[in-house]
Order: C-alpha cells, then structure tokens, then sequence
C-alpha cells in the first residue's frame, strides 16, 4: 500500500521519512502528523505547539509535545538532535521565516518544510482582477484576521534557501501526490502548486 | 480512604546523609490509595511540599480537612485511584509521623529537636527509595509532586533513574534562588527569634514557639499567592469595619486573612520541622553531585516527562521550570511542558486548575496505556 493515497498531505510526507527516525513536528496541531508517522513509520516524535488546547490533546495522545513558540524555543535544542524536523503550513506565521528555517536545519539532519504558494495563480488572478487580497481553502483567513504574517512564493522561498545556503534536496506536489529530486526553480511549479513543499538539510 | 501506615526502615544499615551522619531504623509515615497490580507496574509516588504531609487524599487527622490534593488524587480523579496505586509518604524531617527533629531518638530516649542532623533532598529521595523497596515496587510507573515536592521527583530523576517510568514535575526548579533562600531565611530567623524557641528544647515546656512560626507562615504564604490574586481576592477591603481603626489591629481583610493562615498553621507543624525542611530546599541543586552539570545529572535518565508552570508563579516560575525543560530537551528525552494560565500563583498546583488536571490526567493516563 503506498501511503500516498493516506489521508491529507501525511502521505507525501511519510514517503520523506525513514523507518525508526526521530522526528520533531513544529507547530504539531493535535498530535495528528506525529501520530500518523508513529503508527506507519514508527517514528521516535516530539512536537511543538503554541495553542494549549492543542497541546493538551498531544498529552492525551501520549505525544511528548512542548508548549512553545518556533520563534523563540527552537534554540534550546542541541545541533542536530533529531533525524528530521517538519514545519507543515506554519512558517508564514513565524515573526522570523529565515530564523526559523536556521534552526530547523541546525537542530535536524533534514527538514521538510511546507508553506501555502503566494505564486500560485489563483491568487495572482484574484489581486489581478479583483484587487482583494485572496481567499481560499488554503488560504483561509480574511485579511485582517489572518495569523500569517510572511507570505512567501515558491521562488521566494528557493532563493532564502539559496541565500542561507540550505540545500534543496526534493520538492513535493501535494495535488498529484508525488514527490520528485529538486533541479532549480520551475515555471510550473511555481504557477500550479497550491502548497510549496520541500525536503531541505544543511550540514 | 487510607490508614496512615508507619514503617522503620534502614533497620540493618543506616542511612547515609549528605551532611555527613546518618539515620538508622527510622519511621516513615505514609499512605497508600488503590491497589498495587499483579505487575506491579501501576505505582505512582506522590511527593509533598514543604508544609504538606502524607494525607494526600485523605482528612488530615488535626485539622479535620479534605487531603491537600483529594482534588488530583482519588477514584475517577485525574490520578484515578481505581487504576492506580498511590503512594505518598511524610518525608524525613517532617513532623507528621516520620522521623523528625519532634520524634524520639533512640539513642537518647530524647527528642531530636535541634540534634537531629541537617538534612537535604536527596536525603529525603533515599530515605523514600526505601519505602519503594520496602513495599515491593521496582519500577515506580510515575513519580509527581508540585514544589519541593517536583525537586524531589528532580532528584529521583538523578539519583535512581532506572526506578522511574515516568514523572511530572510541577511548579519547581532545579535549585534554589538567591531570592528563595531569602525568603526560608526570613522564616527561619522569625522562628528563632521567637523566646518560646529555646533553642529548639520546647518540646516539654507550655511554651511553644507559635507566634514564631506563625510569622514564618504568613510571609512564606505571600509568596505562595500573586499581587493579581491577592488584590481581587482582598483589594484593601476593610476587616468587619467601615472605618480605620488608626490602631495595630487588622484593620484590611489581607490582614485578617493572613494572621489566620499563621494562626491555623501552628497547630498542625512543628517550629523545627520547619526550619529542617527549609534548609534542605536551600541546599538543593540536583546538579551539586555531578560537579554542577544539569547535563550529567540527568544523563542516565530515561523516563518520560511532563513538567508543568503556572503564568503567575513568581516563588518558582515558568523560566526555572523551562530551564528544566531545556536539559531534557538537550538530552533528547521524551519531554512536555504546559503552562497554565492563572492568577492563583505558585498556589495553583493544589488548587482547583482544570486545564492543569487535564494535562495531568492526559499524561499519566496515555503514558499507562503505552506501557
């Protein structure tokens, strides 16, 4: 069974990770990623999350979860102290993308990073045409509601990598489900993919 | 419902102090809720703090009142007594049954009082691993306690991390603050400087040191609660009076309250007790056996944690308890930390905090079932 047909995008980024890996999910939700790695990969997980209900749902879940920001207490772990990091959908609501992805890459051998693609078309149309700020499933906060603070594009986010010297190893399209080697920006990707994904390390 | 139970331990070998001494066939009183399993892997110990006692979850037999955490502790309680053997003991020092400066030496036929030696925390871990051999158990499936009660559970950590699955440290540090010391020394000297003190000898004399111990009360109980809950709970409301009296007496409520509170407290503690106990807290630093180093002190640990704050806990806040957090973290253990937003202080792990239970219950119960 591949486990890319799973539910949502835990699939795709299961496929990036290895039997017995230690992982720590960033912005964990209610457990529900670290739950899915620990049942089909037998992952050894902690998470990280700033919403107490939440947090409160891990602990219920057996889930070692921090109560903690990404902002300020990614620092308190030791350099490369986890096989994997994976920061799904929250690096827009950082206060800092670039620091956050430091230290990502410093406390893990490798980070799966995902974001919502500013780039994508949609929303290009919809500021084209429409001169309002988009609003979708994805991206579904009104303006002046939203949590997230740095919107950013594929290609933005490719070139942060490139300036921070974080190396771009796969990308992942979650619409097709597929994950393939990174080999520099692509127009299609750009344009079509709702959700950037990619799997990054620094040594 | 628990009988309080008393056991002499260290009956062939003494017990060792840190101080230099030891203790040999020494009392300990303790309670215990549910019923140990045929593993004998469902055993939490539950530490108490500075001014508790083993009555965890039952009446206290002096003042008549429900257990100081029947709240955390009893059946369908989030340390669920039908699934869970409970365990709690008075620690060495104390003055509730276990041996204690109020307690007969055997050497003399005496009391104690200020002969009994110094002792610290890890003193108390030991004397504690006893009972836990005494009764049977290996591998205690969780160890908890809120305040001096989470440096033990810390020391536990350290001294005999093969014996705990699990622990939820609450409200605690891994020393103490210049600013705690102070505060046990203002009690201390408040005590001794009490004439009815006597250097400790009181014990058969009709004069008791309790207006002494009384103060030593009131001020640690301010630290206990924070400038927030104080001032909505008594403001500068006035004392059954509409007007100020221009004299000493209580005139506000906090007054009233707080001259109570030391009131009350003296006859159910013993002046020395207090001041054995409070030493002991300003000596711990889990890190002093392993040349300062958190890092070495935990290094052996394996247990999975829960440490927990409360916003409003100045005495022994967030930042300390997250320092706790850092070292696990740094040795990669299965760690969690919450904090709990509220105003009652550092109080707050023996009041009515349902988010704090829920997290505990959370904890121990996913922790059990993935045993």
């Amino acid at each position: 069974m591949s486990l890319i047909n799973e539910n949502k995008d835990f699939g795709v980024i299961a496929e990036l990770i290895p039997n017995n890996a230690s992982v720590i999910d960033v912005g964990c939700n209610d457990g529900s990623l670290l739950e899915y790695l620990r049942e089909y990969k037998n992952i050894d997980g902690r998470g990280m999350e700033i919403d107490q209900k939440k947090v409160q749902l891990c602990l219920a879940k057996g889930i070692s979860v921090i109560e903690g920001d990404a902002d300020t207490d990614l620092y308190d772990y030791p350099d490369k102290l986890f096989d994997y990091s994976i920061l799904t959908y929250t690096l827009q609501a950082t206060k800092s993308p670039k620091i956050v992805m430091q230290q990502l890459v410093r406390i893990s051998k490798k980070a799966i990073i995902s974001f919502p693609n500013f780039g994508h078309w949609k929303i290009g149309t919809s500021l084209l045409l429409n001169r309002k700020m988009p609003v979708s499933k994805k991206l579904s906060y009104s303006w002046h509601e939203t949590p997230n603070l740095h919107f950013c594009t594929i290609n933005d986010f490719i070139d942060l990598c490139e300036e921070l010297e974080i190396k771009i190893e796969k990308k992942g399209d979650l619409s097709n489900k597929k994950l393939s080697n990174f080999s520099g920006k692509n127009f299609l990707d750009s344009y079509f993919n709702e959700v950037g994904l990619f799997l990054v390390s620094k040594d | 419902m628990s009988e309080n139970k008393i056991v002499t331990l260290a009956e062939d070998e003494p017990l060792n102090l840190d101080g230099g001494g030891s203790l040999s066939k020494f009392k300990t009183a303790y309670t215990t809720y549910g019923k140990l399993n045929d593993k004998k892997n469902n055993s939490i110990l539950v530490c108490h703090a500075l001014t508790g006692d083993q009555y965890v979850a039952s009446d206290h037999p002096i003042t008549k009142k429900n257990g100081w955490w029947s709240m955390v502790v009893g059946p369908d309680k989030p340390i669920d007594t039908n699934k869970f053997f409970v365990i709690c003991p008075n620690v060495i020092g104390g003055c509730m049954g276990s041996t204690g400066p109020k307690e007969i030496n055997p050497e003399n036929g005496k009391e104690f009082a200020t002969d009994f030696p110094v002792i610290t925390i890890a003193d108390m871990v030991r004397a504690q691993k006893l009972l836990i051999d005494y009764l049977g158990i290996e591998k205690i499936f969780c160890v908890t306690g809120g305040s001096m009660g989470g440096m033990l559970v810390l020391e536990w950590l350290s001294k005999f991390p093969e014996m705990v699955h699990s622990a939820v440290p609450i409200a605690t540090a891994t020393n103490h603050s210049a600013q705690n010391i102070a505060l046990n020394e203002l009690a201390r000297q408040s005590i001794m400087a009490d004439p009815n003190w006597q250097s400790g000898n009181y014990y058969h004399s009709n004069k008791k040191p309790m207006k002494g111990l009384s103060v030593a009360r009131m001020a640690a109980h301010i630290s206990y609660l924070s400038k927030e809950a104080l001032q909505s709970k008594f403001g500068r409301n006035l004392q059954d009076k509409n007007s100020l009296d221009y004299s000493f007496d209580a005139d506000f409520q906090i007054e009233s309250y707080l001259r109570h509170q030391g009131f009350t407290f003296v006859d159910r503690f013993d002046a020395n007790s207090y001041l054995y106990i409070t030493r002991a807290m300003d000596y711990f630093d889990v890190s002093s056996a392993n040349n300062g180093s958190l890092i070495e002190a935990f290094k052996k640990t394996q247990s999975k944690i829960l440490c927990v704050s409360f916003t409003s806990d100045w005495l022994y806040p967030t930042s300390e308890n997250k320092k706790i957090v850092k070292v696990f973290n740094s040795l990669g253990l299965n760690v969690s930390f919450i904090e709990i937003e509220t105003e009652n202080g550092h109080d707050s792990f023996l009041l009515d905090e349902p988010k704090f239970f829920e997290a505990i219950k959370g904890f121990i119960n996913s922790t059990f079932e993935n045993l």
